[in-house]
């Protein structure tokens, strides 16, 4: 059972809130919602507000969308919300936050692989042309 | 046998004539080269009040067109007129909102300078290069702000930063505020040329446009090339009264005085006896271009002319002072076309018949009121 897009969780006053990435989406199509909550919920139980949206899965023209209701966040980070770090790495692709050390990690790695995997072709390349 | 060979044979010939004939015209189409409005701003000129109330008056705004029966999609019930009996009082008060409603349906769609391309680089970030290889969109769905001062923007498979480009502004404000009307894929009718011409040969000039007005921006260059097609389209073919009571018909009038292309206008007005407002099209080109020789009186004239009412009314019932306006109107657009007009010879026989047209309806006019006893 999915808990509603926004306003119906209960609201505590002094509890720790987390503005976190909400599954919405059906089974092999992922979909989030970002939306702030009590930080000891699950996120299967309904939220106190959505945020936004966050579409991981590219469009038709190479795109990923992402909606973000600044002004909100801005107050819930106010209030002290704890940010999730898919949460945060996305702030920072956005330019609201500074850039999130994960996001370097990922690129780095990104870049590691496809320079081994090109340094493997070359390689089997020139086997293959020895054994010609 | 033979002779049905023979008969089909002509048949085809026809057909592959016909078919011919219509690729040339379609060829013809796309020749049209759309003018944009690219170098000068036109909107100051165009919002003046003055020119508002020109355009305005040279729509000839007829009630009956402009709540004529559209089709009804959107409406999910026909409504059916309801006829009431009223006082003078009341009758009077519903002529005035209808005329107020009136006047909104005739809010003419805005003529501005195209916009500029947006390249304003944010932040550069090469660390991030590899991170992802699709763009990521950002929107700020924030509540109350407007669609032209949202924040959008990218971020680059190349780390780069950066506000995004008005086409992608529009699909993520349809995405995300969608317009009723508006589609996020631009309709086939404004994609495919051959069925953009179809919709031009059948003289579908307003859905054309007014689903232009939904579809586009007023400073998107596909708007105004699209606009600016149709408006020469309409020129070539002379179909103003098509536009005549519609919002269109201003914006037309301005964009064929923009481009120095009015003069198949003003040989219509003349045509069509509407000498008052061929004054008030001279009126408007010395108010765009400044160029008119006798600029001055045609804007003397145009200040007459607006407060009395539309000209061709009551033709057989000219009074004196109506004759002495029509006659300044003449000598005016005498002037106009000896200084100004491209087509010399065929405005000066347009007016020659006007001339005498209009000395038949003094003569009558003169005649009815000694009848009536008049002096």
């Amino acid at each position: 059972m999915l808990p509603p897009a926004s306003g119906t969780g209960q609201y505590f006053e002094k509890a720790a809130k987390s503005i976190r990435l909400i599954r919405q989406g059906c089974t092999n199509r992922p979909f989030y919602h970002i939306s702030v909550t009590q930080r000891k919920r699950l996120n299967s139980q309904p939220v106190i507000e959505q945020l936004g949206s966050y579409d991981p899965m590219p469009n038709i023209n190479n795109e990923k969308l992402v909606a973000l209701n600044l002004e909100r966040i801005k107050f819930w980070l106010g209030k002290g919300a704890q940010v999730s770090t898919p949460v945060a790495e996305i702030l920072g692709l956005a330019g609201f936050f500074p850039i999130h050390p994960r996001s370097y990690m990922t690129a780095w790695r990104n870049r590691k692989t496809e320079r081994e995997n090109l340094a493997k072709q070359a390689e089997e390349a020139k086997t293959k042309e020895n054994t010609d | 046998m033979m002779s049905v060979l023979i008969n089909k044979l002509p048949r085809n010939n026809i057909k592959t004539i016909i078919t011919r004939s219509s690729e040339i015209q379609s060829c013809r189409h796309l020749s049209i080269v759309p003018s944009l409005y690219d170098d000068k701003d036109p909107a100051p000129t165009f919002f003046s009040s003055q020119v508002q109330i020109l355009l305005k008056r040279l729509t000839r705004p007829d009630l009956s067109k402009v709540f004529r029966k559209r089709c009804n999609t959107g409406l999910f019930v026909l409504r059916t007129p309801t006829y009431k009996f009223l006082t003078d009082k009341e009758l009077e008060a519903e002529i005035a909102k209808a005329n107020e409603k009136a006047e909104q349906l005739l809010q003419m769609p805005p003529v501005v300078k195209m916009h500029q391309t947006i390249n304003e680089v944010l932040s550069e970030d090469p660390a991030l290069i590899g991170y992802d290889s699709c763009k990521y969109l950002f929107t700020d769905i924030t509540y109350g702000v407007k669609n032209e001062h949202r924040i959008i923007v990218e971020r680059d498979p190349d780390g780069v930063l950066r506000n995004c480009d008005h086409d992608i502004r529009k699909r993520l404000n349809q995405t995300y505020f969608p317009m009723n009307g508006r589609k996020i894929k631009e309709p086939i009718m404004f994609s495919d040329k051959d069925r953009f011409n179809d919709l031009l040969d059948n003289s579908k000039y307003e859905f054309i446009l007014d689903r232009a007005c939904i579809q586009y921006e007023p400073d998107e260059p596909k708007y105004q090339s699209v606009t600016s097609i149709t408006y020469q389209h309409i020129d070539l073919k002379k179909c103003y009264e098509i536009l005549r009571s519609t919002r269109h018909f201003g914006p037309m009038t301005f964009y064929l005085t923009w481009h120095q292309s009015m003069d198949n206008l003003m040989l219509e007005l003349l045509q069509g006896n509407a000498i008052r407002e061929a004054v008030l099209l001279t009126s408007l080109r010395q108010h765009i271009h400044g160029d008119v020789i006798n600029g001055g009186e045609a804007h003397n004239l145009a200040q007459q002319i607006l407060p009395t009412p539309k000209q061709s009314e009551k033709p057989e019932n000219l009074t004196e002072e109506d004759i002495q306006l029509d006659n300044k109107c003449v000598e005016c657009i005498e002037k106009f076309i000896v200084g100004n007009s491209a087509m010399k010879s065929q405005h000066e026989l347009a007016l020659q018949g006007f001339r005498e047209h209009y000395q038949q309806l003094i003569d009558l006019s003169r005649g009815l009121r000694k009848a009536h006893g008049g002096v």
